[in-house]
């Protein structure tokens, strides 16, 4: 009976070729999407899932409560450690290390040198006993108890040495920025399966002392916290979270920081679980170059994927109770020979169901270039391989059944109750409810499409406008060398300015920190005492030299400049400037702010100005010197702006450039970026997210003009004799085109008019995120309207007008 | 094997009802060759559809071997019209995606027969009709003469007890009409019951017993044998 039903589902396929590729289109392009994202979520929820007892495995975090919201730090201050060790119970285990990161590495007795390696930390034991690594040679035992001790993975360990096997690795000596060695104790094997505990190099923590961060991990002092200084526990089997949380809480009690409690700061720890370090965005992962899996981008584009294979379903549905009548003497003939409703409702499943594999098997293929578009959203360990992981296959086999029942179900309840004695007599009439269905669905596909056409464009209107938005100081011409500051010294930096400086073609040259827009941010408390009331306010630090200001044509708005570049004298903004209570910026002039203890002068207030994303809003700014620069200087970043005359000679200038930075830095590459550029970065989710739905646009406009297609199809070949007579009543081309065209405009006008509050309501959520937002113009929804409409029409007219124009004696004579 | 007594059927639009069978009885007995006539209109083919459990009488009783089958349900139904019953339509309804053996073969399919013996007796049969070396052609690739055969092959091929003719010769010219009634007499010899309905005076010659009908009454009756 198998073969039987599977001949005719073939043979059904291919005689009706258009059809079928309608349906395997359709389905292909929401089956490929849905794999793909399938794979990402497969992917991101399987990282450091081998961990024996995983579940009982927890990061210790900061978070700091304050007045003007919450931030959050990985990190821990140092002295946590020993009291989480030695004061808390509960715990089976708990494991510190340090980052150590851009460290140059020279094996002993080669010439290799590898610099700013990655992946490097001091750690003891306790790293070994918390996670589980397969030892190649040493043991965990008694390993990284001494200092200059180091523990390799395989991989590093073959960098470092390639023709040595493990156990000859073993007291190989390695040394650290030219001055620490260590000797190599142990080489562990690389984590098989996939995990965000990416490290490479294990130092014995007592080796952070012969090191310029020895005070982040020495000492008590509770109040640096460091992102790098990690804390993982494992809780004992049987303990509650709870009661390791409420021991935290006493810890974190005892040492608050007076001086935060008096403006409403608190400070707090927390345990986050190992399964969520892949997903917490706030607390990051330890790959700088990897993305933190973003839960709400999955939900977005597992949406995307079920409304792509819901409109590949209402295709089939469509085409399917469209086409019925064409199967009804089929049918009518199996249940005459004794067929029941079930086997036929079976075998038309059966049916969907190779369509559906055959749309399957094209999906695979489409979903090979799917990766490549959205590789924006895609990590870079998902590729087509994937497909074979049984985890995968079995879901992929699942969904298969899922869309045969969804798009299959619905014909072939339709198609069973064909009453043979009326469908042999040729007597076939449609029930009312099914067309009644098709409308539904129609309106169903376009609305969608409709809601993806909006969005687009004004996501698209949103981000031409983060783009074209004046920052408020000067982007265009304006480039900066970020200095090789871990190796080299602030005299070098100055030096390298000062030989910019002597460039013609460079209008300005500045010394600082971070562009005035920038990922980057260094920030600190100012202390205020205006009209008797004490004010602590956050600020976000601009460093620079004395040129700084006038180089991004910052304007003043009172004041003047700081009058060097270490004097103790800031410009805040106008944002500041309001948070310290002043009413006007010349009242803040000559003012004094404390910032830990240390007086600053007010000298100058300037305008407001964007720092980062225009999504988010201005943020209390101050313009200092190198205001640390006895303790670590921040002076990091050289400035210039090429003047416009020479700007069409770039290249020369850029190479000038750059010969002088090798002058300075012979061994370093350069990192040169420009202003203008920069920005655009700051609107990469918008800008992949833009991408997405330009897709989601395209794909769902194409598959629901299909769908429309293949009714056109079939509506103007049931019409063909109304239309022969007509015609020959003397019907005009156009009126008849309007004929066949009305209903299904009016369907996809309906469509429009519920897709307007829909992606109202949708975008304008959306843009409440932005503190710089477009408005939702009315033209955006009237436009992407009258263009569908208009491509609808295009679309069915490729058919109305052959069927128009077609000569009724034929159709009249064939009937 | 087959009574009815006082079957009746309706047909209703909004407006009016038709009455297509009223009060009609008769009987055929196992191995008979009946033909119904009558001008278009009559009820002939309802009967039919009736007889053949495809359609539901709306009164009366309809006896099929001594069981009452009037108030059957769908499944029922289906049950025992693929056992017993086979059918000739005038238009022969072929399935057009099928071949010819696939065609003969899907009745033995409903039926459960296996592979292996359904391979034999479709060969069988399309032997004794004489389309063996068309079995591979699709119906739109054959003359109407020999799609009805096919039509009759697959009426046959699961041996019904009783066989439907709908105006079987009624696409077919004289002498493709003349050897599909020579097919259904040799079927009759053989012992399976043939109730036909026709047009055709030609035709009904063939059958033991004439029944005419009017308005969905029995007018008259001729034994011919």
């Amino acid at each position: 009976m198998f073969r039987n039903y599977f001949k005719i589902a073939w043979r059904n396929l291919w005689n009706n070729k258009l059809f079928s590729l309608i349906n395997v289109i359709s389905l292909a392009i929401g089956l490929s999407a849905s794999f793909v994202i399938g794979m990402m979520v497969y992917y991101d929820f399987t990282f450091d899932k081998f961990h024996t007892d995983g579940d009982r495995i927890y990061r210790v975090t900061t978070q700091f409560n304050d007045p003007e919201g919450d931030y959050f730090s990985s990190g821990i201050p140092f002295p946590l450690v020993d009291a989480v060790k030695n004061e808390v119970s509960g715990l089976e285990t708990a494991a510190f290390f340090h980052q150590f990161t851009s460290v140059n590495v020279k094996p002993t007795g080669t010439k290799d040198l590898f610099k700013q390696q990655d992946f490097v930390v001091f750690t003891d034991q306790g790293y070994f006993d918390l996670f589980d690594y397969y030892w190649l040679a040493g043991s965990a035992q008694k390993t990284l108890s001494q200092p200059n001790e180091v523990v390799l993975t395989e991989a590093r360990a073959k960098l470092y040495f390639p023709n040595l096997s493990p156990s000859q690795v073993m007291g190989k000596t390695l040394n650290y920025n030219d001055s620490i060695p260590a000797v190599v104790t142990g080489v562990v094997a690389n984590f098989a399966e996939r995990s965000d505990l990416v490290f490479q190099e294990f130092l014995s923590l007592d080796t952070a002392s012969q090191t310029n961060i020895h005070h982040q991990i020495s000492g008590n002092n509770w109040y640096g916290v460091y992102n790098s200084s990690q804390l993982w526990i494992k809780i004992e089997k049987g303990t509650l979270l709870n009661n390791f949380q409420a021991q935290l809480d006493d810890i974190a009690g005892k040492h608050q920081m007076e001086e935060d409690l008096k403006f409403g700061s608190s400070r707090e720890f927390y345990s986050q679980p190992l399964n969520n370090l892949h997903f917490n965005s706030e607390l990051g992962i330890y790959d700088p170059d990897k993305a933190v899996a973003d839960k709400d981008v999955l939900t977005m584009l597992g949406l995307v994927a079920m409304f792509l294979l819901l409109l590949g379903c209402a295709n089939f549905i469509n085409l399917n109770t469209a086409q019925a009548s064409k199967r009804a003497k089929e049918i009518g003939i199996r249940k005459t020979l004794g067929s029941s409703k079930g086997q036929l409702i079976f075998q038309f499943l059966g049916e969907t169901f190779l369509l559906t594999l055959i749309a399957g098997a094209v999906s695979i293929i489409l979903s090979m270039w799917l990766i490549r578009i959205f590789e924006d959203f895609i990590a870079d360990g998902i590729d087509i391989s994937l497909l074979m992981n049984p985890v995968i296959l079995l879901s992929i086999g699942t969904l298969l059944v899922i869309v045969t029942i969804a798009a299959g179900f619905y014909p072939g309840i339709v198609l069973s109750k064909f009453n043979p004695v009326r469908v042999l007599k040729g007597k076939h009439t449609e029930a009312g409810g099914k067309n009644q269905l098709r409308k539904f669905l129609t309106v169903f596909q376009f609305t969608i499409a409709f809601v993806f056409i909006i969005s687009t464009f004004l996501v698209g209107k949103q981000i031409g406008f983060l783009i074209n938005k004046d920052m408020g100081f000067k982007t265009e011409s304006v480039a900066f060398i970020e200095t090789p500051h871990y190796v080299s010294s602030l005299a070098d930096q100055e030096l390298l300015s000062q030989k910019l400086a002597n460039l013609s073609q460079l209008k300005k040259v500045s010394l600082g920190g971070q562009s005035p827009a920038s990922f980057d941010q260094s920030a600190t408390a100012f202390v205020s005492n205006y009209d008797g009331i004490e004010r602590e306010t956050s600020v976000r630090l601009l460093f620079g030299d004395t040129e700084y200001l006038d180089l991004y044509e910052i304007p003043l708005l009172a004041g003047r400049k700081p009058l060097n570049d270490t004097i103790k004298e800031v410009v805040i903004n106008t944002k500041a400037l309001e948070k310290m209570g002043f009413d006007d910026p010349n009242e803040a002039v000559n003012q004094t702010v404390t910032s830990g203890g240390v007086p600053y002068l007010i000298t100058g207030v300037m305008a407001d100005f964007n720092q980062g994303s225009l999504r988010k809003e201005i943020e209390p700014m101050a313009f200092v010197g190198d205001m640390w620069r006895s303790f670590s200087s921040a002076f990091q970043v050289i400035h210039f702006n090429i003047s416009t005359e020479n700007y069409e000679d770039l290249t020369t200038t850029l190479a000038d450039v750059e010969s002088m930075y090798k002058e300075v830095y012979p061994n370093e590459p350069i990192d040169l970026k420009f202003m203008d550029e920069t920005i655009l970065t700051f609107y990469k989710k918008e800008q992949s997210m833009s991408k997405l739905l330009n897709w989601a646009m395209g794909l769902s406009v194409l598959i629901s003009c299909l769908g429309l297609l293949g009714l056109v199809i079939y509506t103007t070949e049931r019409r063909v004799k109304e239309i022969g007579i007509r015609k020959v009543l003397g019907a005009s081309i156009v009126q008849i085109n309007t004929l066949l065209c009305k209903d299904f405009v009016i369907l996809i006008f309906i469509a429009f008019v519920i897709a307007i509050p829909i992606a109202y309501w949708a975008l304008d959520n959306w843009l409440q995120d932005f503190a710089n937002r477009t408005e939702l113009s009315w033209w955006i929804f009237a436009g992407s309207g009258i263009a569908m409409i208009l491509l609808a029409l295009i679309i069915m007219s490729i058919r109305t007008i052959a069927t128009a124009m077609a000569d009724p004696v034929k159709s009249l004579r064939t009937e | 094997m087959i009574k009815i007594s006082n079957l009746e059927k309706y047909y209703k639009t909004e407006e009016v009802q038709t009455i297509a069978l009223n009060k009609l009885s008769f009987e055929i007995k196992e191995g008979e060759f009946a033909a119904i006539m009558g001008p278009s209109g009559c009820g002939k083919s309802t009967l039919l559809n009736i007889l053949g459990l495809l359609d539901d009488p709306d009164g009366g009783s309809y006896l099929f071997n001594g069981i009452e089958v009037a108030g059957y349900n769908e499944r029922k139904r289906a049950q025992l019209r693929k056992h017993n019953i086979g059918f000739v339509f005038q238009s022969f309804n072929l399935i057009d995606e099928l071949s010819v053996f696939e065609n003969v073969e899907l009745p033995l399919i409903y039926t459960g027969v296996k592979t292996a013996e359904r391979k034999e007796r479709v060969h069988q049969v399309l032997e004794k009709m004489g389309i063996m070396h068309r079995r591979k052609h699709f119906p739109q690739q054959l003359s109407g003469g020999q799609q009805q055969r096919v039509a009759v092959a697959r009426a046959v091929v699961n041996n019904p007890k009783l066989i439907l003719a709908d105006e079987p010769t009624g696409n077919l010219d004289s002498s493709n009409g003349n050897e599909v009634m020579d097919l259904l007499t040799e079927l009759n010899e053989a012992g399976t019951t043939i109730i036909m309905v026709t047009h055709s005076e030609h035709d009904a010659k063939f059958s033991h017993r004439i029944i005419r009908m009017l308005d969905g009454q029995k007018v008259t009756e001729n034994v011919l044998v």
